[in-house]
């Protein structure tokens, strides 16, 4: 109700078109936040049907663009904000972006159900819901950028909704550190990628989307085109969870399970590889992006898929399968083919849809059961027949079995790496292990699905299991139909979509590809073959040994423990910054005042020291005796002064004033009486303001002893010498100054 | 008053050291420019040192400081025009936040305690840690909610976040310096340039760390039940300051235009000089004027 107010109210009424317009999609979600944060806060099935409504007008919204950007149209609007900076809200929406918003409104939908039920009646899930429209807003921002500046803007805000998020249960010590690991993370990548696109917009001369898609050549040649591409890779490879960045992810599992399933399946991980699909055809095609993108793929894929088979928890499990799946997805695009992007766009939906059922099935388990240990998860079958027959259909999405989803993007894999022409060594490497893998795949999906849900039932859990509500399982199941349809009828099923979502990650014209099922008992086939197989073998030793107590950890990997080494490279940071500013700085006024005096003295001799020293051409005053005894007095004074401040502080305050009215004298004797005026007030004030702070000043230090350490000394004649400079080139300068203006300048009364 | 050595500068290096006086063109610009680049990198290390939120105000000054500094010593009316901007926006932040500090660091000290929630009886429904303790949420009262809000688009502001003013503020200067360091050019303004960019970045991720620290401990550890008592007038205030970033975050277009042509003006001093020199000097007053 409250979504269909908005869009009434909206500008769609002022619009023709009947299509919902990109502002009020992407406002929707936003709105809607601000409305979820003013309801009660523990009304569960209030905020449900709020988020879940305006989840499913977007999606609305967003499935009905499908005909205009079916043939490689593109729906853009803009609205000016700053335009003198090249920076204009505008929003484009092709074929990529459309599956993006179609996955983010669709599952965001899903998940606002799913959330309804898991969430505890005591949460106080109005934060919670605010915060998931936010970041479903926020992405939704991020696909729908026609400008590379505003989507840095949303890209960042997805950082920040989603640290917000992980630190839901923000009184548990490992929410407060998973968020905060995941902030400085991903916020470090939006910064580079802020310089990235800088730098991309400044070679472009533009950062609207469209101009710098058609400017692919030029960005390529540039000599910028090595840094900005670093800058760029950086911000997606942290988003994305690639290695070396990838430790954040698993500690981002601190977060509530249906945001897991938000975060990780279809949104926050995604932004990186939406990034890399995106700016595709104009970055890719060089030997740097070759390496660099498909080289931290390569590596993450199969360190994700290797730790996540020694998991123990069912979330970390399926948190390390995310780190290798996204893997697999930047490996595709690294490879710099046509035929392998569209496998990463394919990949990209199926990995979304599988993970995020895996996720919300997992959530059930650990709702129901109260654990996540597979170690002490068995047998579930019986207890939660219909979850269970759900996850094991998921879980075999994951491992790349056939007539599933994840079965034909894998295929499409293998089919790149065994046709990839390279250097030798790569093209005998990459179908190695790509295989090597797809057996880790194998692996940990068998210790999720089977593991937990098969064998004697387990007796000591802290909850009797039983079937979840119905509700809570509809999401899981509606997403794992869609896998099985897309599994079976991959053609008719989603053909259109992958079309007009891969044509223009690719630069316009698709590249043959089949989707059949079956292509016949080729390469490809027979590494699934041996993945699977390999796969159960493998999975069978390691129970064997798990249950003998072995391999509880995954071996070789001991010193590369990527939360250690972030906690203590931060650690370290604050130490040597505090070191650093020791050095620099100084905690004690003598300190201070000296290096400020000196500086200045050593500025003001670097800028004057070639000009001469004039005497001016006024004639002068003859001394008078009267005069110089009012200096020696006035100079007596100030010594004085210099000498009581340490022991008698009013004393010399006095002694000052006396050196301040020698001053006001001078003045009137040089016959300049508002000069005299002036100082007088100034005088009066100073010393009345001395006399007001004395009482908050320090205690005084008495002079214990009157012996003074040579080092002491040593200072004080420093002190003195500086003084002494720093008054005399003072004068210097005005003479230098004043003298020379006197004579220069032209009389200039009337 | 941090700002006046800024207007200072911005008031007089331009018109004395213009850029068309030969020898004195631009006197003084190395020692602006890397003085800056110094105070900068300090400010940057000092935010990291603390996790106190006063602390953290005091360095964040000094940081803006540096960077108004190094943008005014590049002597581009481009990088002027954006370190107008950033002084406006960077100015309320820094206020709003000076002005938060007091207020969160009352949170748990004084004001009335909420009735606890924690201690409801874990029902049917209710999800368990590790520990096989109920896992439940801690609601924020509503004047630690306004609090954290607050002290987020302060963060944000200050850290050159999107997106409110200071990412905007933040984004000119990156753009302006970036056409002068990847454009053509002297060589050594072309490498301080890139200095700055990454400095500027550097400080940023700086300034994101610390402010993310210190708010993890100000309102996620310190367990707080305990709402602190606020007053209106101080509530307003710091509203104040940031709503008002909120509309030159809005209104960026004509703010952006009138800072562009304020620099061009403060980078074209002969426009100035005729202007005060052509008009006819005023007679004094009579009597002395010898009033300070």
């Amino acid at each position: 109700m409250l979504a269909d107010l908005f869009t009434c109210n909206g500008p769609s009424e002022r619009l023709e078109s009947t299509a919902m317009p990109l502002v009020v999609m992407l406002l929707l979600p936003f709105l809607g936040s601000v409305v979820t944060a003013l309801l009660p806060t523990r009304a569960r099935t209030a905020l449900a049907s709020c988020a879940g409504l305006v989840s499913v007008v977007a999606a609305g919204g967003a499935i009905s663009l499908f005909p205009r950007i079916r043939d490689g149209g593109v729906i853009r609007e803009t609205i000016a904000w700053v335009p003198s900076l090249g920076l204009d809200l505008s929003f484009r929406i092709d074929g990529f972006a459309w599956m993006f918003a179609v996955l983010v409104t669709v599952i965001g939908a899903l998940v606002s159900l799913y959330a309804r039920y898991y969430m505890s009646p005591e949460d106080p899930v109005a934060r919670f819901y605010a915060f998931f429209l936010a970041f479903m807003g926020a992405m939704l921002g991020v696909v729908m950028s026609g400008n590379l500046i505003q989507l840095v803007v949303f890209w960042e805000l997805t950082s920040l909704v989603s640290f917000l998020l992980i630190g839901y249960w923000h009184h548990r010590l490992d929410a407060q550190r998973g968020a905060r690991m995941a902030w400085i993370v991903t916020g470090t990548g939006g910064l580079a990628l802020l310089g990235g696109v800088i730098i991309l917009g400044q070679i472009v001369g533009s950062y609207q989307l469209d101009a710098v898609l058609a400017a692919g050549a030029r960005v390529r040649a540039h000599p910028l085109y090595s840094v900005g591409l670093v800058l760029i890779l950086i911000g997606a490879l942290t988003k994305s969870a690639q290695f070396p960045f990838h430790f954040w992810l698993p500690r981002a599992m601190a977060a509530p399970t249906p945001i897991s399933a938000y975060l990780h399946s279809a949104t926050m991980v995604k932004a990186g590889v939406f990034l890399l699909a995106r700016l595709w055809p104009v970055l890719s095609g060089t030997e740097q992006w070759f390496w660099l993108v498909s080289g931290a793929g390569m590596t993450t894929l199969l360190l994700g898929a290797y730790i996540a088979m020694f998991q123990n928890d069912l979330k970390r499990v399926l948190a390390y399968s995310t780190i290798s799946h996204l893997g697999l997805i930047t490996l595709l695009f690294g490879l710099n083919s046509q035929l392998a992007a569209v496998a990463g766009v394919f990949h990209i939906m199926n990995h979304a849809t599988f993970k995020a059922s895996l996720f919300m099935a997992a959530g059930v388990v650990d709702h129901e059961t109260g654990t996540r240990d597979i170690r002490r998860l068995n047998g579930l079958m019986r207890s939660m027949p219909r979850t269970g027959t759900l996850a094991l259909v998921a879980s075999g999405a994951m491992a790349g079995v056939p007539l599933l989803n994840g079965f034909l993007s894998k295929e499409m894999f293998f089919a790149e790496t065994v046709f990839f022409t390279a250097h030798p060594s790569v093209e005998l490497g990459l179908p190695v292990l790509a295989t090597i893998a797809a057996i880790f795949a194998v692996v940990y999906s068998l210790r999720f699905g089977y593991d937990i849900f098969f064998g004697p039932p387990s007796t000591d859990l802290p909850r009797q299991p039983e079937e979840a509500p119905r509700w809570m399982r509809t999401p899981i199941a509606l997403l794992v139909l869609s896998c099985l349809i897309v599994g079976v009828a991959p053609t008719r099923s989603i053909g259109p979509s992958l079309a007009a979502a891969a044509r223009p990650v690719v630069g316009g014209t698709l590249p043959q590809y089949s989707l059949a099922v079956w292509h016949g008992f080729n390469l490809p086939f027979v590494m699934s073959l041996v993945a699977i197989s390999a796969g159960f073998a493998g999975y069978l030793w390691l129970r064997r040994h798990q249950e003998q107590g072995r391999l509880q950890d995954p071996p070789l990997l001991a010193a590369l423990n990527g939360r250690r080494l972030f906690e203590g490279a931060l650690v370290r940071l604050t130490l040597w910054s505090r070191t650093g500013l020791r050095s620099l700085g100084a905690r004690r006024l003598q300190t201070q005042m000296f290096t400020i005096v000196a500086i200045a003295l050593l500025l003001a001799l670097l800028a004057s020291h070639d000009i001469p020293l004039e005497w001016g051409e006024r004639e002068r005053l003859p001394a008078s005796p009267a005069f110089v005894f009012l200096w020696v007095i006035g100079a007596t004074c100030a010594v004085g002064a210099a000498m009581m401040a340490k022991f008698h502080r009013v004393v010399a305050i006095t002694l000052m004033g006396a050196t301040g009215l020698v001053t006001c004298v001078t003045f009137v004797w040089f016959s300049a009486p508002d000069l005299a005026l002036t100082q007088i007030v100034v005088e009066v004030v100073t010393t009345t303001l001395f006399l007001l702070g004395l009482r908050w000043l320090p205690m005084r230090i008495e002079q214990t002893s009157a012996r003074v350490s040579s080092r002491d000394k040593a200072r004080r004649v420093r002190d003195l010498l500086l003084a002494i400079c720093g008054g005399g080139g003072s004068t210097r300068g005005w003479c230098q100054r004043i003298l020379r203006r006197v004579r220069l300048l032209p009389r200039c009364s009337p | 008053m941090t700002k006046v050595g800024i207007y200072t500068l911005l008031r007089l290096w331009t018109l004395l050291f213009a850029a068309d006086l030969g020898s004195t063109m631009h006197f003084g610009q190395p020692v602006l420019l890397y003085g800056g680049l110094a105070t900068l990198a300090f400010g940057a290390i000092g935010l990291l040192t603390t996790l106190r939120l006063g602390r953290i105000a005091s360095f964040s000054i000094i940081v803006s400081s540096g960077t108004l500094l190094a943008a005014c010593g590049m002597g581009v009316a481009s990088a002027t025009s954006a370190a107008l901007f950033y002084i406006l926006s960077a100015t309320l932040a820094v206020s709003a936040l000076f002005l938060l500090v007091e207020l969160i660091e009352r949170i748990g000290h004084d004001g009335y305690v909420q009735p606890p929630s924690d201690d409801l009886p874990a029902g049917e429904d209710t999800n368990l840690d590790d520990e096989e303790l109920p896992l439940v949420g801690r609601a924020f009262p509503v004047s630690i909610a306004m609090l954290g809000l607050a002290f987020l688009s302060c963060a944000l502001l200050i850290a050159g976040l999107p997106p409110l003013s200071g990412f905007i503020g933040k984004f000119s200067l990156l753009a302006a310096v970036m056409a002068i360091a990847g454009g053509a050019g002297a060589t050594g303004i072309s490498a301080a340039a890139w200095m700055i960019f990454g400095l500027l970045l550097l400080s940023g991720l700086a300034a994101t760390i610390a402010l993310a620290r210190a708010g993890i401990w100000q309102f996620w550890t310190m367990g707080a039940r305990v709402a602190p008592r606020l007053r209106n007038a101080e509530a307003i205030a710091v509203l104040t300051l940031i709503f008002s970033c909120v509309l030159l975050t809005v209104y960026a277009e004509p703010v952006m235009r009138y800072t562009s042509a304020t620099a061009a003006a403060l980078h074209t001093p002969a426009t100035y000089i005729e202007s005060v020199l052509s008009k006819k000097a005023r007679p004094g007053p009579t009597s002395g004027e010898a009033s300070p």
